[in-house]
């Protein structure tokens, strides 16, 4: 007869080791499970980090690239993203992104199901601001959505975070967001001390060769960086971002006019050569600036914004602001891309070619 | 005696009616100066009235003067081809209305239903899409709305003759179809630069005239209203019903192929600087028959000269009420649908009445 003893103590050793493999594995396990919430305000529940992501939203195709330091994780972009690919380094970097499908969503962001589906996705990124109905066909067809906000510094480290967690690089997006904050508080430091009289009207188009658009400055992101380089919006007075003529931009005559890095044929001729325009002070003293195209379009927020802070920082206050911006970007595009930037690379993402002789461009010449 | 006093009666009739018109006429254009010289002097830049219409006297009477200041290129460059133009354009769509009006018989029909514009909007839409700009840009609209013409021509065609009703059919096909296809181009612009475009672009502008753009839309606009009014007998002949103008020895399917045509290049010119511009076509011929009576011969230089004055009139709106531009197709819907309801009401009520 087997002793009652060794039973318990072999049922009880059984449990034991149930017991110990649940704490040696359970942790293991949940750890695995990626669980946030996202800017829509809903929970977004991963059973462990997204190896496929589809960006329905423009500029977080470059910043999953740049979060994941490679383009294998993103399997589907919206064709304006894959334009700004195309057309500037991402390209070269990673010709391979070329391939990515753009077919998920339309430019306007409605997603096609079938070809979203089809990509067999972990994580589609969306726009949680503009309707449900570019939402609700991509969570019914049963695919895990994150939704993200638009417009300021903080939702973009927000959701710059967010996106790090699901793709399982957390700790890429600290360095990241550290290197956001210090240079943002570095310029901001600098930039109280600037009396209002000393600060330039800066005016940026949003867009310029069919019609003219400018923003107010609630909501502008561009506005913000303005702001923060030490400029005043000269559009302050409008309405969100709106079209406006010739004649209102004459009567603001702002110091400096940043044209966007949208429009592919636009170039700072187009100030010159008007008759009108060429006669603001920010043409009269060559302060007119195409913004830069680098991983992405400089103007709106991304994972290179703070090169473009000290790209405008720069241009408005040269006495004031002397950041080596080559080195910089050749500092930033290793981190980001691992890549290391040519001069020939630096020169096109800033348009030294065509803009090379404007005021105060010459700092960003190679030495 | 009863005689004598009926030819003395007709006469007496006549001139009354003739030195109404006279008024009517120096009225509208008193008023078209009044507008003209007002949109000349106002606008973002603040520039004073005197100095303004001095600037514009020294610009005309010494034209090779170099434009120096701000102020003066304000006043030559932006302000007074984007006044030409939009009372050209203003002109040019009323006295469109009016003939098409006269030809269809029917007080409802504008520029639009013969698909011009939205041709022109395809050919304008694709030119943006293309980041096709300029000349190139005007070149492209204008084919396609002479294009939409075409094709309803080809398309309302049957047996070597196109009926009133197939004219009006094909045209509502044909903008159909390109209604659609600029639906599409929208669905695939980028959000961020072309859509935006196409989308204000499609809500009409002056917003980027110059002399040259002004130049370009200003033949067509001109030479085919010119022509229409060559045909202004013609046109009256047209607004009777079929047979009795065939009675009159009128070829009715070619005259009106003929005046089709013009209202294509005039519309078509239009649309090309200044995107699609509703409602001038429909109401303001209505505001003019109420002015002048249905008789072409004085329908349509009025129709023409209060278009112009209108079309200034809202276009300085559109650009000095706020920091923004307004876009000129919503003002002119806000402005153009009430007075048009209040012009058939009223004529509704006059036809109970008489």
């Amino acid at each position: 007869m087997v002793p009652l003893s060794l039973l318990i103590s072999t049922a009880s050793r059984r449990r034991a080791a149930a017991a110990l493999a649940a704490m040696l594995f359970a942790p293991a396990a949940f750890a695995e499970e990626i669980v946030f919430k996202d800017q829509g305000n809903r929970e977004v529940r991963l059973a462990k980090a997204a190896e496929r992501v589809v960006s329905i939203v423009i500029p977080m195709a470059s910043t999953v690239i740049a979060l994941d330091g490679g383009t294998r994780k993103l399997v589907g972009m919206n064709p304006t993203a894959k334009s700004a690919v195309v057309e500037g380094i991402l390209g070269k970097i990673f010709p391979e992104a070329k391939d990515i499908p753009s077919d998920v969503t339309a430019p306007n962001f409605v997603p096609n199901v079938e070809a979203l589906t089809a990509a067999n996705p972990d994580l589609v990124i969306q726009w949680g601001d503009r309707g449900a109905d570019i939402v609700a066909p991509i969570t019914n067809a049963g695919l895990t959505t994150m939704l993200i906000l638009y417009g300021t510094e903080e939702l973009t480290r927000e959701y710059m975070t967010m996106a790090s967690k699901a793709i399982g690089k957390p700790e890429r997006i600290g360095e990241l967001v550290e290197w956001r904050d210090r240079v943002q508080k570095e310029i901001e430091a600098k930039a109280t001390a600037i009396p209002d009289d000393k600060k330039p009207n800066v005016l940026y188009l949003g867009r310029a060769l069919s019609d003219i658009s400018a923003s107010g400055t609630k909501g502008s992101y561009n506005a913000w960086s303005i702001e923060l380089a030490g400029g005043k919006n000269a559009s302050a007075e409008l309405n969100g971002t709106v079209s406006v003529n010739k004649e209102q931009i004459a009567q603001w005559n702002p110091d400096v006019i940043f044209l966007n890095a949208f429009e592919a044929k636009l170039n700072v001729d187009w100030v010159y050569s008007d008759p009108i325009l060429s006669l603001t002070n920010a043409a009269k003293s060559k302060r007119v600036y195409k913004m830069p195209l680098g991983g992405y379009r400089w103007d709106p927020p991304n994972q290179e914004s703070p090169l473009s802070w000290m790209w405008t920082a720069n241009l408005l206050h040269p006495e004031i602001f002397q950041y080596d911006l080559r080195a910089e970007m050749k500092t930033a595009y290793r981190t980001l891309y691992n890549y290391d930037l040519t001069d020939g690379d630096i020169d096109n993402i800033l348009w030294l070619k065509d803009q090379g002789a404007a005021a105060g461009y010459a700092q960003f010449a190679a030495k | 005696m009863t005689t004598m006093t009926q030819e003395q009666a007709v006469p007496a009739a006549r001139r009354i009616h003739l030195a109404r018109q006279t008024l009517v006429f120096a009225l509208l254009l008193a008023l078209f100066a009044v507008a003209f010289t007002v949109s000349l002097c106002v606008g973002r830049f603040s520039v004073p009235a005197g100095r303004a219409l001095e600037l514009l006297w020294q610009a005309i009477s010494d034209p090779s003067r170099e434009l120096a200041g701000i102020d003066e290129r304000i006043v030559i460059l932006v302000r007074a081809p984007r006044v030409v133009l939009a009372a050209l354009a203003g002109a040019g769509l009323a006295i469109s209305g009016a003939g098409l009006q006269g030809v269809f018989r029917n007080p409802l029909v504008s520029p639009d239903i013969l698909g011009i514009s939205q041709g022109a909007a395809f050919g304008g839409a694709l030119a943006i899409m293309l980041g096709i700009w300029g000349f190139p840009l005007i070149a492209m609209v204008f084919l396609c709305g002479m294009a939409a013409v075409i094709l309803v021509g080809l398309l309302s065609r049957i047996n070597g003759r196109s009926e009133t009703v197939t004219v009006i059919l094909s045209g509502l096909v044909i903008s159909s179809m390109f209604a659609a296809v600029v639906s599409l181009l929208q669905f695939i612009a980028d959000p961020n630069t072309s859509l935006p475009a196409i989308v204000y672009w499609l809500m009409g502008s002056f917003a980027t005239a110059t002399w040259e753009r002004t130049l370009v839309a200003a033949p067509g606009l001109i030479l085919g209203s010119c022509f229409l009014w060559m045909l202004r007998f013609r046109l009256n002949i047209l607004s009777l019903e079929e047979a009795e103008a065939r009675s009159l020895g009128a070829n009715t399917t070619r005259e009106r192929w003929l005046v089709f045509c013009l209202i294509a290049v005039i519309v078509g010119s239009q649309v090309a600087v200044s995107g699609i511009i509703g409602w001038i076509g429909i109401v303001i011929p209505h505001a003019a028959r109420l002015l002048v009576g249905h008789d072409h011969r004085a329908l349509l230089p009025a129709a023409a000269v209060l278009g112009a004055g209108f079309m200034v009139c809202i276009d300085t709106l559109a650009r000095t009420a706020t920091a923004a531009e307004i876009p000129l197709g919503v003002i002119t819907a806000l402005v153009g649908a009430p007075i048009f309801a209040a012009l058939l009401r009223h004529h509704y009520r006059e036809r109970k009445g008489s």
